[in-house]
């Protein structure tokens, strides 16, 4: 859904006048918080990033980025059969080849992952590897705190279709458009999804276009007015944090263009799970926008922040073929 | 309903009976247009004793019999005085002419002087001739922002034209135009507001003490009436600005009998920024404009009846189409309009009957869209009523005010509808929200002694949320078992409660007192707003099943004092306020989310409460005429909902506010003003921490409004330049020169907005600066600044 914040533009047209400026905040001493953000999908065991709060001034480097990750934790994920502890994988002791499968995985930017050390958690042991309809309870210790949540992989939705449009806004344009999906949702109410994609076509030097998946604005809903219906959707072209590529920046933001191959990745999640990434897509699309309420992410883990979720994952793939 | 009315008469005729004295009463007209006026001080000069017409322009006066000079005054009329034989009740009308040169010093000896004479606390009048020379946004003349510049009356922000009084909310003012209440006072985003100052004669602004005859409100009233037409000639004014122009015309329809006004005002902004938008750009085809009309006829039957229709319509247009993704297409129109009639009617020189029949209309919708995704937001408010109010005078001591008011009030809550491609999504139209309001009231103004003044009084209000209306049922756990159909009339909820209203005045002086005043206030409508800015967006919500009705109480103490021979009034008032039953939206919400629900089930309530001090000084006659205000205050909120429970500082919470508005009148030709302000600055919630998801940044929050933006503060100017008022013509024959009125005036208005051009915050936002790439990513606080120094020009014209 588009957001109300476009309205700012108004006084910016209306006026022709306005500035900004830099300004000093004083942020008073909060204590620092850990973060989760782990995943589990079926077939794929379970990968957990453990962070904590930075105070919001703090330089983004490499440096600092390195000291948000918590080392040395115990982690231990319990599908039932009792708890498996998982094992710590830091990029420090990765090959430079290791590393960029290391952030496709994990959807770390690539640049990061290579000034950075970074530590994520996970297991070899396919005991633990992700099953539809399975719970997982996770259990976190880490500098005397500890952190628990539970979570479960739904059953995947497939998408009865997925395709490439034009868009009709650009009515004398044949190369840009969007994604689209048709999704007919189980007659049962409480199905919640999240959408995200990512173009796996490659660049002239050879590298992907999009090194990660990516969630745009707006990717998680749920079936509440829409239960049992079949029906259209689409997406526009979601842009990576810190990407610096032209089409990010040109007239072809938002879009995808004619010649791209997209990997889409059709997620179903549970409640929980779907107040949490929408509410985190709140926090971060409202950033800069006077007329968002500031929100906080509304996390599923119990004695920190961050989210716990079991993904029941449909994988489709779109050709952008001229039209 | 009629079974009040009888006894209201009944009391009446109770209060009327065993008084002798004799009445001189009737109304008070400027001379040259025909207008009456509001607030006139007639007295009688051999006793002192006097007082003042009512919105009509009516007075009564209650004399023993013998032989009086009568004498009229008000501002920037002539004072003028007949000799009367007081020997049967006396019907007088009087006719107040304009001073020559109004720049004249003078002196006041004898009259009644409001500021403390009269037992109201916090109320303000203003004198809207005097509006034209302050300095203005563009050369907009905004009779709400210009009571912002009132001690305890607080701006919502940078340009706009919302107001909070005593930290009260914004759904808490009630705002009435020639007795109809006004629901959405501003246009697109606030910068303007929808009077037309053109149109107005006269605003009286009420903070607290608010007396009986008002209600539904817990904050404020603000009471404009629009003039009614010039009753002997035709006339015409209007404006050529930046951004709008303006047209006004009045004139007899039967002369002296019946006249007319039509003032109309449309912005061109979107004309203006025609040129400057890219076609292929992302913005094409966009437009933004607003436009209104007021309206206003009235007929004169004779000396007991008269009547009077009067209008209001506007709309604001925007429409946004964009060919980028994420700038889809909009359009949103909204607007007000309301309608009252009114009908007056003296029964005997002791009894006035002011009869008003109201229709009131707020709509706002939305509608957007992407490719095959259509989506659409609507929500309004349609009020129909009926208000009978008296006055009576039964003996030169009281004052009576009693009446019945009902409103018939039909909400629409947003309303969504969203579309993809040919498949409707399943969201209900909710149901509208249908409601009665009754109220009955009664107060008298009784001078107990010389020095003793009492305003009493007490309503007694009513709301009953009513049928038709589908009500959504949930299970413990929240889960949707079905719904309840109430039939038309049925009863859903029923609200009523006694509402007492006490002012005093005790006279420590020749020229000071001291007034206290309490009052209680329900209100049952309230307004939620899903943004820190005023929006379009923002929900009437009407009291029901779980929502209660708004509860206010207000206490309050002030000195006032006439100094330096009445030429300034002075004032110090204290006031502390509890409110009950305040709403917002839980954290989160968005206007889509109350779809297939409740329009209740995203709202969580809590408590309020506002307390401070109010300095005011200001000079009322000569050249050189302003006002001086300071207030410090404290406005919090607790909600169990928000913040975890704990309290935190309201969005209209500003401790220190200032504002200097002045005045000065060179000569015949040239008249300057300006306007200072300062204020502590808007409390906001901002990021304190960060971390990462999914490779984005997300902020945790501070405690709600935990943080204060810079101060606010402004200097702007303005000078006007009037052509002569008087022309000389040579008489071709005699050769004889004579002065005659020009029929034509024009004068030009220069202004500067913001003087020392002060950016002053609008927003802080937080982003990043550098990448990850060249790793020296780092996140930045960036200030937003509306309007840096803005000189402006406006053309105006009157014949």
């Amino acid at each position: 859904m588009k957001r109300a914040h476009l309205l700012l533009l108004v006084p910016a047209v209306m006026l022709l006048i306005g500035c900004e400026k830099e300004i000093t905040v004083e942020l008073p001493d909060t204590p620092e918080q850990l973060v989760v953000e782990g995943t589990i999908e079926p077939g794929l065991p379970p990968f957990i990033i453990l962070t904590r709060t930075q105070s919001y001034f703090e330089p983004l480097d490499a440096a600092a980025i390195s000291n948000s990750f918590v080392r040395g934790a115990v982690i231990t994920v319990d599908n039932g059969n009792g708890p498996v502890q998982l094992d710590q994988l830091c990029t420090s002791a990765l090959t430079p080849e290791q590393r960029v499968l290391f952030s496709e995985i994990t959807g770390l930017d690539p640049a990061l992952v290579s000034n950075a050390d970074i530590c994520v958690y996970s297991t070899a042991n396919t005991a633990l590897f992700g099953e539809v309809g399975r719970t997982y309870d996770l259990r976190i210790e880490a500098e005397g705190k500890v952190l628990t949540s539970t979570t479960t992989i739904p059953n995947p939705v497939p998408l009865d279709s997925v395709w490439f449009q034009l868009a009709q806004q650009r009515p004398n344009d044949d190369t840009l458009g969007f994604a689209w999906g048709t999704l007919t949702d189980p007659d049962t109410l409480g199905n919640c999804y999240r959408w995200m994609a990512r173009r796996i076509s490659r660049r002239a030097n050879g590298s992907v276009e999009d090194p990660t998946f990516i969630s745009p604005l707006g990717n998680t809903f749920q079936d509440k007015y829409v239960n049992g219906l079949t029906f259209d959707f689409s997406f526009i072209r979601g842009r990576q944090f810190y990407s610096n590529q032209p089409e990010d920046e040109n007239e072809e933001a938002g879009f995808y263009k004619v010649g791209d191959t997209i990997a889409v990745k059709f997620v179903s999640i549970g409640f929980n799970e779907h107040e949490f990434y929408t509410s985190y897509d709140e926090n971060v699309g409202s950033q800069g926008d006077l007329f968002g309420n500031p929100v906080n992410a509304r996390s599923n883990i119990s004695g920190g922040l961050g989210i716990w979720a079991g993904w029941g994952v449909y994988a489709d793939t779109i050709i952008c073929l001229p039209q | 309903m009629r079974s009040i009315i009888l006894l209201l008469l009944l009391l009446a005729s109770l209060v009327s009976t065993a008084q002798g004295n004799l009445t001189i009463s009737g109304y008070v007209k400027d001379a040259a247009t025909g207008e009456t006026l509001i607030g006139a001080n007639v007295y009688a000069k051999e006793t002192m004793t006097g007082t003042t017409t009512n919105t009509y322009g009516y007075y009564v006066l209650n004399l023993p019999p013998g032989k009086y000079t009568i004498v009229m005054s008000y501002v920037g009329f002539e004072e003028s005085s007949q000799v009367v034989e007081l020997k049967a009740d006396l019907k007088l009308n009087l006719d107040a002419r304009t001073k020559a040169i109004v720049a004249k010093e003078f002196e006041v000896v004898g009259e009644k002087a409001k500021n403390t004479e009269s037992t109201q606390m916090g109320t303000v009048e203003l004198d809207v001739q005097k509006l034209s020379t302050l300095p203005a946004l563009l050369g907009e003349v905004d009779i709400l922002k210009t009571i912002q510049y009132l001690p305890g009356v607080k701006s919502n922000g940078e340009g706009n034209s919302g107001f909070y009084v005593r930290g009260g909310g914004p759904d808490q003012n009630l705002i009435l135009l020639d007795n109809a209440t006004v629901y959405n006072a501003s246009h697109l985003f606030g910068f303007f507001s929808v009077f037309n100052a053109d149109a107005v004669k006269n605003i009286e602004l009420i903070k607290g003490g608010m007396p009986a005859n008002y209600g539904g409100r817990t904050s404020s009233v603000l009471d404009i009436t629009m003039k009614d037409g010039n009753d002997k000639e035709f006339h015409g004014q209007g404006g050529i600005g930046l951004i709008s122009s303006r047209l006004t015309l009045e004139g007899p329809i039967v002369k002296e009998k019946s006249s007319f006004i039509v003032s109309a005002r449309r912005t061109y902004i979107d004309v203006l920024a025609k040129p400057f938008i890219n076609p292929e750009g992302a913005f094409a085809g966009s437009g933004y404009f607003f436009y209104d009309i007021n309206a206003k006829a009235n007929y004169r039957l004779s000396d007991k009846d008269r009547f009077f229709l009067s209008g209001y319509f506007g709309r604001d247009v925007f429409d946004l189409s964009g060919s980028q993704p994420g700038s889809p297409n909009f359009k949103i129109p909204w607007g007000n309009a309301t309608v009252s009639g009114r009908w007056n009617h003296v029964f005997g020189p002791k009894l006035f009957l002011n009869t008003t029949a109201i229709f009131s209309d707020y709509q706002f919708s939305f509608s957007g869209g992407q490719d095959d995704f259509k989506f659409g937001l609507s929500s309004g408010i349609k009020d129909y009523g009926l208000k009978l109010d008296f006055n009576q005078y039964p003996s030169v001591r009281h004052e009576l005010k009693y009446g019945v008011n009902y409103t018939y009030h039909v909400y629409t809550p947003s309303t969504v509808d969203v579309a993809s491609g040919d498949t409707e999504f399943d969201i209900d139209t909710p149901s509208k929200l249908r409601a009665h309001e009754a109220a009955v009231y009664i107060q008298d103004d009784y001078d107990v002694s010389d020095e003793l003044r009492v305003n009493a009084g007490v309503r007694l209000s009513y709301f009953a949320h009513v049928g038709r209306f589908k009500e959504y049922l949930f299970d413990d756990a929240g889960t949707a078992t079905g719904t309840r159909d109430y039939t038309p009339g049925e009863a859903i909820k029923t609200y009523y409660g006694l509402e007492p209203r006490l002012s005093m005045r005790y006279k420590t002086g020749a020229t000071s007192s001291v007034k206290a005043s309490f009052n209680r206030n329900l209100q049952y409508v309230h307004l939620a707003s899903f943004s820190s800015i005023g929006l379009p967006t923002d929900v009437w919500i009407p009291s029901g099943k779980n929502v209660k009705p708004q509860v206010a109480y207000q206490y309050a103490v002030g000195y006032f004092r006439d100094l330096w021979d009445r030429k300034y009034e002075a004032s110090v008032e204290v006031y502390y306020k509890d409110m009950f039953n305040q709403i917002e939206y839980k954290e989160g919400t968005q206007p889509q989310d109350g779809a297939n629900t409740n329009y209740d089930a995203f709202l969580t309530y809590g408590k309020g409460w506002s307390y401070g001090a109010e300095f005011f000084l200001k000079r009322r006659l000569g050249k050189f005429t302003g006002w001086a205000g300071y207030t410090w205050s404290k406005t919090m909120r607790q909600f169990d909902e928000i913040n975890e429970g704990r309290e935190f500082p309201s969005r209209w919470d500003r401790r220190h506010d200032i504002s200097l508005v002045t005045g000065y009148e060179l000569n015949e030709r040239w008249t300057f003003g300006g306007t200072f302000v300062y204020s502590t600055g808007q409390a906001t919630t901002l990021p304190v921490q960060r971390y990462f998801i999914e490779g984005r940044v997300v902020s945790q929050f501070s405690e709600r409004n935990g943080f204060r933006m810079a101060p606010y503060h402004r200097l702007d100017f303005a000078a006007t330049l009037k052509n002569k008022a008087t022309k000389e013509v040579k008489d071709k024959l005699t050769g004889e020169v004579t002065t005659v009125q020009r029929r034509y005036r024009s004068s030009w208005t220069f202004a500067v907005y913001n003087a020392y051009n002060r950016a002053n915050p609008y927003f802080y936002y937080f982003t990043t600066e550098g990448s990850t790439a060249t790793n020296d990513l780092r996140p930045v606080a960036k200030q937003v600044s509306l309007f840096s120094i803005l000189p402006s020009v406006t053309w105006n014209f009157q014949f």
